[in-house]
């Protein structure tokens, strides 16, 4: 459970991360909170020859309204999340335990991209826009369905940074809305999870750790799951479609979709 | 440099090296426990700039410049501090390996203000894992010192 040797740098600018990442390209993970990255290190399931630490870059860390810099805590959102969509305030308690969410950040909670994960489903959920910059190619925007490839894919270039997440403008506070998951203990991943919204009175609900991506539940498409060892397909469908009632029933939207 | 339990320390270490090994295998301070090493258990918890975190989950190079609280530094006056008095009034350990980290986040939840009931208790808790003692014991150390305050 120790990590392989790997070279370590600390930029404290964008700039400075950025020709890092660009020197290094492949080679290079960038370390956020490490809350995730570090166990996978440990467990040597990721062997990075280069870490570029994002921990300590002011700019990373800047929230202007309902844009929130990649590196901005978990613990900081539950603390200081006012005036983003309500909902987020409801998952955040789930996310890990409070120990891990004073180090996690939101944007390397997306750039894992773990299919368990509460940040991607509310992503999907509420249609963030991400921001992405590399020396190479400047600045560019992803709407989170560009974004999510696949499960741990996410579409950044190996020298490219998330740098900021926004969201959207139509879920201020009093916002209707659901959340609600299945894990075995408090703050352990999810065994099945769902999450919804009213958009133009209409609800739009995501169920995530269903073993692929979070996925938009619509009538007519059946929920897709994959069993492992923590839950069978079966199970992850069934729950699924039962927290789906759940959280439209939280939202006031009744069971119609 | 990194601060730990109020002295400082200029050590070079291997980037890889995570702060709880840093702590046990360099500084030797020992009461820092690693159960798991991959974030589950929370044996290895300790206050970094007085946030409860796990140590196994860092690397020390992170810490640079930071300071540390283990429990070797919560009873500094050399009289057991509060939380640990009420642990052993309560009898809230039995073998004793989880007690460092419960210890620490005892101390972060006790420090954060928030109100702590039986009822939430046991949700903070959650992210610390205690084999023999059921929790209750536990959970009773920790509102008697929250009752006192």
């Amino acid at each position: 459970m120790k990590s392989a040797p790997f070279l370590y740098h600390r930029p404290t600018s964008l700039g400075e991360a950025l020709d890092l990442l660009a020197e290094h390209g492949d080679e290079a993970k960038v370390l956020a909170g490490g809350q995730s990255l570090i166990p996978l290190m440990a467990m040597r399931l990721a062997q990075p020859a280069v870490l570029v630490d994002i921990g300590r870059i002011p700019e990373l860390r800047r929230r202007e309204g309902l844009t929130v810099g990649a590196t901005v805590t978990n613990a900081e959102l539950e603390g200081e999340g006012g005036g983003l969509p309500p909902v987020i305030a409801a998952a955040l308690p789930h996310i890990g335990h409070f120990q891990i969410r004073n180090r996690g950040t939101l944007g390397g909670s997306l750039a894992h991209l773990d299919p368990a994960g509460e940040w991607p489903a509310l992503a999907l959920l509420l249609q963030v826009r991400l921001t992405l910059v590399s020396r190479r190619g400047g600045e560019r925007q992803l709407a989170v369905e560009e974004f999510m490839r696949g499960p741990l894919q996410p579409a950044i270039e190996p020298d490219e940074l998330l740098t900021a997440i926004t969201f959207p403008a139509d879920q201020p506070a009093g916002s209707p809305f659901g959340f609600a998951e299945v894990a075995r203990r408090p703050g352990d991943f999810a065994l099945a999870g769902a999450a919804c919204i009213l958009r133009g009175g209409q609800p739009r609900v995501v169920v995530f750790a269903t073993g692929g991506l979070p996925q938009l539940v619509e009538a007519g498409r059946p929920i897709e799951a994959t069993g492992d060892l923590h839950a069978s397909a079966a199970y992850r469908r069934a729950t699924s479609v039962d927290l789906v009632a759940r959280v439209l029933a939280q939202a006031g939207a009744g069971a119609t979709a | 440099m990194i601060r730990v339990n109020g002295g400082d320390h200029e050590v070079t270490v291997e980037p890889r090296v995570t702060l709880a090994d840093f702590l046990r295998d360099h500084l030797r301070l020992t009461g820092t426990h690693l159960g798991c090493e991959h974030g589950v258990c929370g044996a290895c918890t300790v206050l970094l700039d007085g946030q409860a975190v796990r140590a196994c989950l860092v690397f020390a190079v992170q810490a640079d410049g930071q300071e540390v609280t283990t429990v070797e530094g919560m009873a500094l006056s050399g009289l057991p501090t509060p939380l640990q008095e009420a642990f052993r009034r309560h009898q809230a350990y039995q073998c004793g390996f989880c007690t460092p980290g419960f210890l620490a986040t005892g101390e972060a939840l006790l420090r954060s203000g928030r109100p702590l009931t039986r009822q939430n208790l046991p949700q903070l808790l959650a992210g610390n894992i205690c084999r023999c003692t059921g929790y209750s014991r536990i959970i009773r150390a920790i509102l008697e010192v929250a009752g006192s305050r």
